[in-house]
């Protein structure tokens, strides 16, 4: 033991971080029946995704979905007047859906004995890691330990200080609506901020290095979401870089580079940052354990969260891609079982995306460019939203409902929704493939009529060819 | 850290020059610990080489053809790992160290291999997200998750449910099956019963008197494990008769007399006579052509007739392969043949597979009956001791009959005793006057 001192805390399970994987994996160890102390450098559980992520954005594009649904009242003849838009109360409003979970967490740990330690953590030992907390240093003991230290937004060097120029934390933070935002990075992040600001006002530019929008999804929801939110964009910039950033008094002066760069330097109001997130493996002393972090700051694990050494997990951001949070919390729940003794694996087939966008996007499982990739032949349902009765009511109709079902066996091994609340019923895709139904279980489970989610049923019947709310199709 | 890592040949035993016949991996090629390297054909089998560690292959050394022995470097490998000496969960606080560079012991492939121990490999969560991509095992997460309790790998798992979805009783079967087929290892283990075996007497004995250790040969070593297994786990019963072989050791005598004049040099021996007399009576008596499969007997439709040929390393059993479409001369000759090989250690891996019965004969050596151990998975072999002459009352005096001792182990778990003197009486028939193999 490098450090003679003994240690302030002792506990059977140490949890490096609180965000949705670091409180469910100290959780579901509290419930099994280890003591358990729980790290964070904040003063509120819940980490990224609570505080500064999924929720507080949620909130946002809830507001910005009601004033655009207003907007679009004048088709059926309702017109409201033009939003007053009080930046002040719908911080508040965000403040207060954050703290209502934030608060629970807090309840939640106390209720079930977890110890919350708050300040920065850096291993000393493979058995003691020191918080600097607000009362000096604290030495903790453990027997196991999982690292839920999640990751961060990626910085690029060539930008910067300057309050105009933020991450995704920084947009959430709402100081005030640009006239004109420029978004670097066209992924998810970008572009659920890019909906926000577009619907209180501001224009909004993209500018993404790859071909497209949203990288990884089948264009052809792609192309569903580029019709609708068209109008938000002054210029959206594909193949294109940015090279150069300088903050003058007037505006951000951004320069660009590539196939659809603008011949010059752009002034923007804003510039939101949001090409990618980088994990926090280096932030840890984690070398000091004995576990391997790789040159980006990854840590590699067994199907059941087990670093190379053996009683110390890591799970979430920081063992890699899909950095999500219900990823995290499947593993953490994996992690907190095989600490408690149990035989755990994290087995999931599947890990299902969403944008929360205006319409969403939503996938799970091989899209169908990865099944064109790898030879494996599908045979394709795909449900127009145009034929479907609650699509059209709700003024929805441009949204598709696609299922891939693997040729040989007939099971489903993929699915994608673009439309409203797309997310909301990509789930039941997931449970299909991860019990390996086939066309005729989804299209012979009965699905209310008439709903959005109705639209999975009849794309499976579209892909058996029996369903009779589109054109006839060939029998089967 | 990146290392490099020299990987060698193995301990081979005592073979020097051996050939590389493939080599698996290029430079580049990311490799796991224990996946094969290259084959070596020695002198008795091919072996594979496998990867002392993981890691990616920076150069590789040999090429097909070249001959290698113990300790040459066969190629480079740029490792990740770190060795680490982890902290024990609990208290004891002594990490093991763990050596980097030792190849690991060579897979010889000339037994078929036991039934294989439940992985003990965890996959790593890219090979678990990689695995996605295929057609997977139809198991739900809740099954998957029980068959993970247990330790079922459910790609191995049919599925009986509809659409042939693996149910809960599907991995309790499968659960089941593995045990039984290990009855006296993993049932007797969790009952402490039977092979609770003190452990194997250390004796230090130049206390004794002047000693010389002396290795194991290499097909020693490796058949050792074999014989000890299927010594413990089959129920041996060992039948013994006798066979008249005066009129066929007249009639032997006599052929190879021709042949020496046909000046074509082959020489029937009394083994030729026992693979064709043994091919009859396994076509009479089916389950001596079988192997046990869990609950299932595997009929051959084939006769494979493995013969125990001594050679300087130890016992080797070539296989004589459709032995029922061969002629007497045709039998005798690829005896010859694969008799030499086996001296000279050149027999391949695949002349030693597919055996449906062994022959084992000691008849030029001496001895008047013994107790064989059956070859695995066969379910019987024969035994052959020295032939000697002894009286044999004909009702009114002692005639001398030229008498072939015989020995048939078989396995009692698929062959009854009344089954085997059948057996053993039939062979005497046929081998009394081989006409009847004709019949």
């Amino acid at each position: 033991m490098s450090d003679a001192v003994t240690p302030d805390l002792t506990c059977d399970l140490l949890v490096l971080g609180g965000g949705p994987g670091g409180y469910s994996a100290a959780f579901r160890a509290a419930d099994l029946g280890l003591k358990v102390v729980l790290v964070e450098r904040h003063a509120t559980l819940g980490g990224v995704c609570l505080n500064v992520g999924c929720i507080p954005s949620k909130a946002l594009l809830h507001v910005a979905a009601v004033i655009e649904e207003a907007q679009q009242g004048d088709a059926f003849g309702i017109s409201f007047a033009a939003p007053q838009i009080d930046l002040d109360k719908l911080r508040a409003y965000k403040s207060k859906v954050v703290g209502k979970l934030t608060q629970g967490l807090a309840g939640m740990a106390k209720a079930r004995k977890v110890q919350v330690v708050q300040g920065v953590g850096q291993f000393v030992d493979g058995q003691h890691l020191a918080v600097e907390t607000s009362e000096g240093r604290k030495l903790i003991g453990f027997t196991q330990a999982i690292i839920a230290a999640g990751s961060r937004a990626v910085k690029l060097p060539f930008i910067p200080d300057d309050p105009r120029i933020v991450d995704s934390t920084g947009a959430l933070e709402l100081r005030s609506i640009p006239k004109h935002l420029l978004v670097i990075g066209g992924g998810i992040i970008g572009l659920e901020m890019a909906t926000v600001y577009s619907a209180l006002g501001a224009r909004i530019s993209v500018v993404e290095m790859l071909d497209g929008l949203m990288p990884g999804v089948d264009r052809d929801l792609v192309k569903v979401f580029e019709k609708k939110n068209l109008r938000r964009f002054d210029k959206v910039m594909l193949k294109t870089r940015v090279t150069a950033v300088e903050a003058l008094k007037d505006g951000v002066k951004v320069t660009f580079a590539g196939e659809q760069a603008p011949d010059k330097p752009q002034k923007y109001d804003m510039v939101l940052v949001a090409v990618g997130r980088t994990p926090n493996g280096k932030l840890l002393d984690a070398d000091k354990t004995g576990v391997n972090v790789d040159e980006r700051g990854f840590i590699a694990v067994d199907a059941q969260m087990r670093t190379n050494v053996p009683h110390i997990f890591a799970i979430g951001d920081i063992v890699g891609q899909p950095m999500l949070a219900h990823k995290a919390v499947h593993e953490a729940h994996v992690a907190a079982e095989v600490a408690a003794g149990q035989k755990s694996f994290f087995d999931a087939r599947v890990i299902p995306s969403v944008a929360y966008t205006s319409p969403e996007v939503a996938w799970v499982g091989l899209t169908e460019e990865q099944c064109k990739a790898q030879g494996i032949a599908v045979d394709k349902g795909l449900f127009p939203w145009a034929a479907s009765g609650r699509a059209i009511a709700n003024g929805v109709e441009d949204g598709f409902t696609k299922l891939l079902f693997e040729q040989k066996s007939g099971r489903i091994i993929g699915g994608a929704i673009v439309g409203v609340n797309a997310g909301d019923m990509i789930g039941e895709i997931a449970l299909a493939i991860e019990m390996g139904a086939d066309a005729i279980d989804i299209g012979k489970t009965i699905h209310p009529h008439p709903t959005l989610g109705e639209t999975i049923g009849l794309a499976a019947e579209a892909a058996h060819g029996s369903c009779t709310d589109l054109p006839a199709q060939r029998k089967r | 850290m990146a290392q490099i890592v020299e990987v060698k040949v193995p301990d081979i035993g005592d073979f020097k020059n051996i050939p590389v016949i493939e080599v698996m991996v290029k430079s580049g090629d990311i490799v796991k610990a224990e996946d094969s390297l290259l084959t070596l054909e020695s002198d008795k089998a091919a072996m594979e080489v496998p990867a002392p560690v993981g890691g990616i292959v920076r150069e590789v050394k040999v090429n097909v053809g070249d001959k290698v022995s113990e300790g040459v470097l066969i190629l480079l490998l740029e490792t990740e790992e770190k060795t680490v000496s982890p902290p024990p969960p609990q208290g004891e606080s002594q990490g093991k160290e763990t050596a980097q560079s030792v190849p690991a012991e060579p897979r010889p492939q000339i037994v078929e291999p036991a039934a294989a121990p439940l992985p003990a490999h965890t996959p790593s969560l890219a090979e678990v997200i990689t695995e996605l991509e295929g057609i997977l095992p139809h198991a739900s997460p809740s099954i998957r998750r029980f068959a993970r309790e247990l330790g079922v790998d459910v790609a191995k798992v049919s599925g009986s449910g509809p659409k042939g979805r693996i149910l809960q009783e599907d991995i309790q079967a499968y659960v089941k099956s593995a045990l039984s087929a290990l009855p006296t290892s993993a049932q007797a283990a969790a009952t402490g019963g039977a092979l609770n075996l003190p452990p194997w007497p250390k004796i230090d004995f130049t206390k004794f008197g002047p000693i010389e250790s002396v290795p194991l040969g290499r097909i020693k070593k490796l058949s050792g494990g074999y014989l000890a297994r299927n010594w413990v786990m089959i129920p041996h019963v060992t039948q013994f008769d006798e066979a008249d072989i005066g009129a066929l050791e007249t009639f032997r005598v006599a052929l190879n007399k021709e042949q020496e004049k046909a000046g074509d040099g082959i020489k029937l021996t009394m083994l030729a006579f026992l693979i064709k007399a043994s091919v009859a009576a396994l076509q009479k008596f089916p389950e001596f052509n079988a192997s046990l499969d869990n609950e299932n007997l595997i009929l051959k439709r084939y006769f494979h007739i493995g013969f125990a040929a001594d050679t300087p390393d130890g016992l080797v059993v070539p296989v004589i392969r459709d032995a029922d479409r061969k002629g007497l001369l045709d039998i005798a000759r690829e005896m010859a043949e694969l008799s030499k090989k086996a001296r000279d250690g050149k027999l391949a891996a695949t002349e030693m597979q597919g055996g449906c019965f062994s022959i084992s004969s000691l008849g030029g050596i001496g001895g008047t009956a013994f107790t064989p151990i059956i070859n695995a998975p066969e379910v019987a072999i024969l035994g052959v001791s020295k032939s000697a002459m002894k009286p044999h009352w004909d009702g009114q005096q002692f005639v001398p009959h030229l008498m072939l001792p015989l020995s048939l182990s078989y396995d009692h778990r698929v062959i009854d005793g009344a089954a085997a003197a059948r057996f053993t009486t039939y062979l005497g028939q046929l081998l009394g006057d081989m006409r009847r193999t004709l019949l």
